[in-house]
């Protein structure tokens, strides 16, 4: 593309253009802005690395892994095998000789579902709400926060419950759903009011003058400013749902019906004692172990992605891959010197 | 003296530093340093700085954004923030046989240097107190602090607050919120004296304050230097606002100073280019404006400073000499006190007069302005409601109206440029605002073209121009050019924005051709570099001028610009406006432009043929051609803008300003008739009874005034008797007490 064709002279306003750009070009364009550049940020970072290693493990033994390992049937091996002493039990058996690996790995899939869910439930609809109700105002706001606020005031654990027992979810869809299902009110008032400050903001006041809808400047003004904070709360609210879901099964609250490593907990608690007698601890401590490695991940992850959003990090990313010119580096220090001097 | 050792750095300034030096300094700065580790290399904020303070004298410090004049402040008292790090030698010297090495002191030293030796005054008062405690407990807490007598330290403190006209009282027991802006940044001062400290350093402590608090308080500031025998090291961008002031001017290029002399000196043979340039850059009211010009090029990176003299890659007296070696500084004419640091300072008042030269060129635009107006206000007001603060049963009183814009009408015509000139809290965005449709009135009509905008936006009566080509044609330009574009956006996203939306025929490389050639058009070349950055990866200036093509996209018949140049470097600001009014030829629009500052009001409308308005508490008091309202004021108003537009002179004192009150009235109790007369000095009894207004009758050409002055002599106002409040000395008495008082009457 060379600046030949165009002479400084002829008015800006008419030109067109004469040259063109393949759909390839485009779409190399599109997954290097997309995939490349958030995929180098995030590696560049240690903590985000290995949250996403730990992720990455966990949505291989969903996926993978409940093909490779079968699924664990009662009586397969001796009871109460301690870990690490059986190659073919890696974790051990519990009391009714059910290898406890498998159960890991099969109570993954249900697990990673209902976290989908729950999570894209509750940071979606918080985001919806929060920066239409923010940036419209008015008696779309007072509506919309109204019944924000009666949510907040039913407390959650109970109407959880109450709605588990009712209902009997047995998908892990309705379930994630369900678990989350007033946790988006709280979000959805932290987004609004950051919506509230951002709206008054010049580039957003520039799009509404522009007479651009408000749906596009919600989408391109207001979100990517509230990306780094939706995108924490999205992996908070992830592992809301991992310990909510573990705690309502280990109470026995939701349905035994599928693999789950609160139920593993539960039956360890109940009918190994495994709180008393050293043989059975392994499995009581396994699935612990699963939850807290998955929760580990998300804390990290979460912790690395601010830098996802941050337009320098990906500015700086975007000239290792040669998408611009190398000198950007170098000329876009005014406004370091500036920060300097602030 | 100087030796012509051009060899390098560190030897120069060794074999040339007499001038630097003073005879009883208070300060010695000796090849400070200041160096930040980032991932880009080594940024040297500080460069090897020499300077002398000398003891009680004003040294004004001139340099525009990111040339490490606030660095300088901070080294001064070593405080350098992390991962910073400052090297070389600090000497203070508490009296003229002791000496004190800052930057060996123990942190428990240091603190006590800090405020009770040396102490520092920032920019944004607002933010240096705390919201919750009340001024008193902000000098209690220092006083404290230092181990200071209590009842001492609290009398000297009434007494600085009465030498900066606050009532002590009053401004003791309030909250930072309650006073203004002017008040909080006089309080601030009284706060960094209150322990008696021989030097004090101000940041740019009245930068975020209108052009007239600026001008009070620096005239408080020269009495407070006297009567406190203080050395004051006053930091600014603002070269006018100091020249007055200060003793000696030291001017900062790319961490170093490139020229330090007593002011006149400075101001009337200026040596090193750059000193030139920029006081030829600075827009002001006496030259004329044909002689104004930019400086060429951008500051450097503190990462990568040019080779040899650093100013080189901008300067018209380049030669190899200065791209190869850095220039020592040069005694200018022999005189001890006046250096810079130039090869070519002999040559520097021949290439670069200061006067008129013909060689360049400047387009004068003439508006050439229609029959018709494109946007025209009549009768137009805008009254905020206030939440009352009572509690709960205050919702059952009225809420307090603020009368932003009040009975304004005002037309624009195509190709035509009006400059809204003011105080801050005049109502001057509000009404731009008003009149490109992005604030509804609450009375009287806004029409784009004969069609009522408000009417169109709701559908009322017959709409001939539907709301959405009239929200097309009226834009506008932000003041702060980094808020101005999402950050998240790339240039070329941001510019396609507009298309996208309006002009759905395009497709993809139309868009991407017509943001390249725009970018190329306004300088930004090559355009394909610039489209794929983010706004922190561009300039302020051309941040703004993305801002302003953003806006040109739309092809609009009306831009407001809100400030547009106000947030902009001094050497850029004249640039900047060059280009706009390049382009209003290129794309026949006009402009609204809305400015605190008078000189840049003139030279952007001047340069336009366009008009001035000037507004006071919401009204239009005077409107008419920009070089008649800049040489004839007839309003006493727009003569104390005048007043407060600061000249480059250095022998005029910081006189009185012709004003009888200082501080602006509350717009929610405007005073009753001439809005201005509780500040004015000629305002008569009638003025409090009466408003007076524009001349209907006179066409949009000519020059208007509200202001009983300019009636006929048959007017009650030339027999009624001057308004005498007794205390016309007493510039900072609260205006709206004063209203009170009158009302009472």
């Amino acid at each position: 593309m060379t600046a030949d064709d165009r002479t400084p002279d002829d008015v800006p306003f008419e030109t067109v253009s004469s040259s063109e750009v393949t759909r390839g070009e485009r779409i190399r364009a599109t997954i290097d802005e997309w995939i490349l550049v958030p995929a180098r940020i995030l590696w560049s970072d240690w903590r985000a690395r290995v949250g996403t290693l730990i992720m990455l493990l966990y949505v291989l033994m969903g996926t993978v892994g409940v093909w490779l390992v079968d699924a664990p049937q009662i009586g397969e091996g001796e009871r109460l095998i301690p870990p690490f002493t059986d190659p073919s039990y890696p974790l051990g058996t519990d009391s009714m000789g059910n290898d406890l690996f498998a159960q890991v790995v099969h109570a993954t899939p249900p697990m990673l579902e209902m976290i989908v869910a729950g999570a894209l439930f509750t940071t979606v609809m918080a985001t919806i709400v929060g920066t239409f109700s923010g940036y419209k105002g008015g008696r779309t706001d007072k509506l919309l926060m109204m019944f924000t606020d009666i949510l907040l005031t039913i407390p959650g654990l109970p109407l959880v419950i109450v709605i588990a027992v009712i209902l009997e979810p047995r998908e892990p869809w309705v379930i994630g759903i369900i678990l989350t299902l007033n946790a988006w009110a709280g979000l959805a008032r932290a987004i609004r009011s950051q919506v509230l400050t951002m709206r008054e903001e010049s580039f957003v006041e520039a799009s509404r003058l522009m007479g651009l809808p408000t749906r596009t400047i919600l989408v391109k003004d207001i979100v990517p400013g509230l990306m780094p904070y939706i995108l924490v709360n999205f992996v908070n609210s992830a592992r809301t749902v991992v310990f909510t879901s573990v705690g309502l099964y280990f109470l026995g609250i939701l349905p035994f019906t599928n693999h789950n490593w609160g139920v593993m907990m539960n039956l360890a608690y109940t009918t190994g004692g495994a709180l008393y007698t050293l043989r059975a601890a392994h499995w009581l401590l396994v699935p612990m172990a699963a939850i807290v490695l998955l929760s580990f991940g998300f804390i990290l992850f979460a912790q690395g992605t601010d830098r996802l959003f941050n337009p320098r990090v990906r500015a700086r990313h975007e000239n290792n891959a040669g998408a611009n010119s190398s000198d950007d580096a170098d000329e876009n220090s005014g406004k370091v010197s500036t920060h300097i001097q602030g | 003296m100087s030796d012509n050792s051009f060899t390098g750095r560190s030897e120069a300034t060794k074999a040339d530093v007499s001038a630097i030096q003073v005879d009883d300094p208070i300060l010695e700065m000796r090849d400070a340093s200041v160096t930040f580790d980032m991932d880009r290399g080594e940024s040297r904020v500080l460069d090897q700085v020499n300077l002398d303070v000398q003891r009680n004298e004003i040294l004004g410090v001139v340099g525009e954004s990111g040339s490490g004049k606030s660095m300088f402040a901070s080294a001064l008292l070593d405080a350098v923030v992390d991962p910073g790090t400052l090297s070389g030698d600090i000497t203070y010297h508490p009296d003229p046989d002791r000496s004190v090495d800052v930057l060996d002191l123990s942190p428990e030293q240091l603190r006590e240097l800090r405020w009770e030796e040396i102490s520092m005054v920032f920019q944004g008062a607002q933010s240096s107190f705390n919201p919750t405690t009340t001024i008193r407990d902000h000098f209690e807490e220092t006083i404290e602090a230092h181990n200071y007598d209590m009842a001492q330290g609290m009398a000297h403190a009434r007494e600085l607050l009465e030498d900066l006209y606050l009532e002590p009282d009053r401004v003791l027991d309030a909250y930072p919120h309650e006073l203004s802006g002017g008040m909080q940044q006089r309080a601030l001062i009284a706060l960094s004296l209150v322990l008696e400290p021989n030097v004090l350093v101000m940041d740019e402590p009245t930068a975020a304050l209108d052009l007239l608090m600026q001008r009070s308080i620096l005239s408080l500031l020269n009495d407070l230097q006297e009567k406190y025998d203080l050395t004051v090291v006053f930091i600014t961008h603002d070269l006018p606002l100091v020249a007055g002031l200060a003793d000696r001017l030291a001017v900062m290029y790319a961490f170093e100073f490139a020229e330090v002399g007593p002011a006149d000196e400075i101001i009337r043979n200026p040596t090193h280019p750059y000193t030139r340039s920029l006081l030829k850059a600075v827009p002001n009211l006496d030259t004329p404006l044909q002689e104004m010009q930019p400086i060429e090029g951008m500051a450097p990176d503190p990462v990568d400073v040019p080779e040899g003299c650093s100013y080189h890659p901008r300067c018209p007296l380049a030669d190899d000499v200065c791209r190869a070696s850095n220039p020592a500084y040069h005694a200018v004419d022999d005189s001890d006190d006046h250096v810079a640091a130039c090869f070519h300072w002999e040559q520097a008042s021949d290439v670069l007069s200061l006067t008129t030269d013909g060689e360049t060129e400047h387009a004068e635009i003439v508006g050439k302005q229609s029959a018709d107006p494109v946007v025209s206000l009549t009768d137009v007001d805008v009254h905020f409601e206030q939440e009352a603060d009572g509690g709960l049963l205050s919702i059952f009183d009225d809420p307090d109206l603020v009368h932003a814009v009040d009975d304004v009408s005002l037309d624009v015509y195509e190709n035509d440029v009006v400059a809204l000139v003011g105080e801050s809290g005049c109502g001057k965005t509000t009404l731009g605002k008003t009149s490109i449709a992005a604030q509804r009135p609450t009375g009287g009509s806004v029409t784009y073209r004969e069609q009522d905008v408000w009417d169109a936006k709701d559908g009322v009566g017959d709409v001939e121009t539907p709301f959405e080509a009239i929200r097309r044609s009226l834009q506008m330009v932000h003041q702060d050019p980094g808020g101005s574009l999402n950050p998240n956006r790339k240039v070329q996203a941001s510019l396609e924005a507009p298309l996208k939306h309006w002009n759905t025929g395009m497709d993809a490389e139309d868009r991407k051709e017509r943001v390249f050639s725009m970018l190329e058009y306004v300088g930004m070349s090559p355009p394909e570099d610039y489209a794929g950055r983010y706004p922190h990866q561009l300039s302020g200036g051309e941040q703004q001028r993305v801002a302003l093509i953003r806006a040109l996209l739309m092809n609009p018949d009306l831009i407001l610009a809100d400030e547009a140049v106000s947030a902009l470097d001094v050497s850029l600001r004249v640039e900047v406006m060059d280009l706009m009014l390049e382009l209003q030829d290129v794309f026949d629009t006009s402009y609204l432009f809305i400015s605190h500052n008078l000189s840049n009001a003139r030279y952007f409308a001047g340069n336009a043929g366009g008009r001035i308005g000037v507004m006071y508490l919401g009204e239009i008091v005077e409107i008419g051609p920009a070089e008649e309202i800049i040489a004839n004021p007839k309003h006493p108003y727009t003569k104390v803008l005048k007043w407060s537009t600061a000249d480059l002179e250095v022998d005029q004192d910081v006189e009185e300003p012709p004003i009888s009150s200082i501080d602006i009235p509350d717009p929610v109790d405007p005073p009753s008739g001439c809005r201005f007369h509780t500040r004015c000095p000629e305002a008569r009894e009638a003025c409090a009874r009466q408003q007076p207004s524009l001349d209907e009758h006179a066409s949009d050409d000519e020059h208007r005034v509200a202001c009983f002055r300019e009636y006929d002599q048959s007017h009650e106002y030339w027999e009624s008797e001057p308004i005498d409040d007794g205390e016309s000395t007493d510039l900072f008495a609260d205006g709206s007490d004063a209203a009170e008082i009158e009302s009472d009457d």
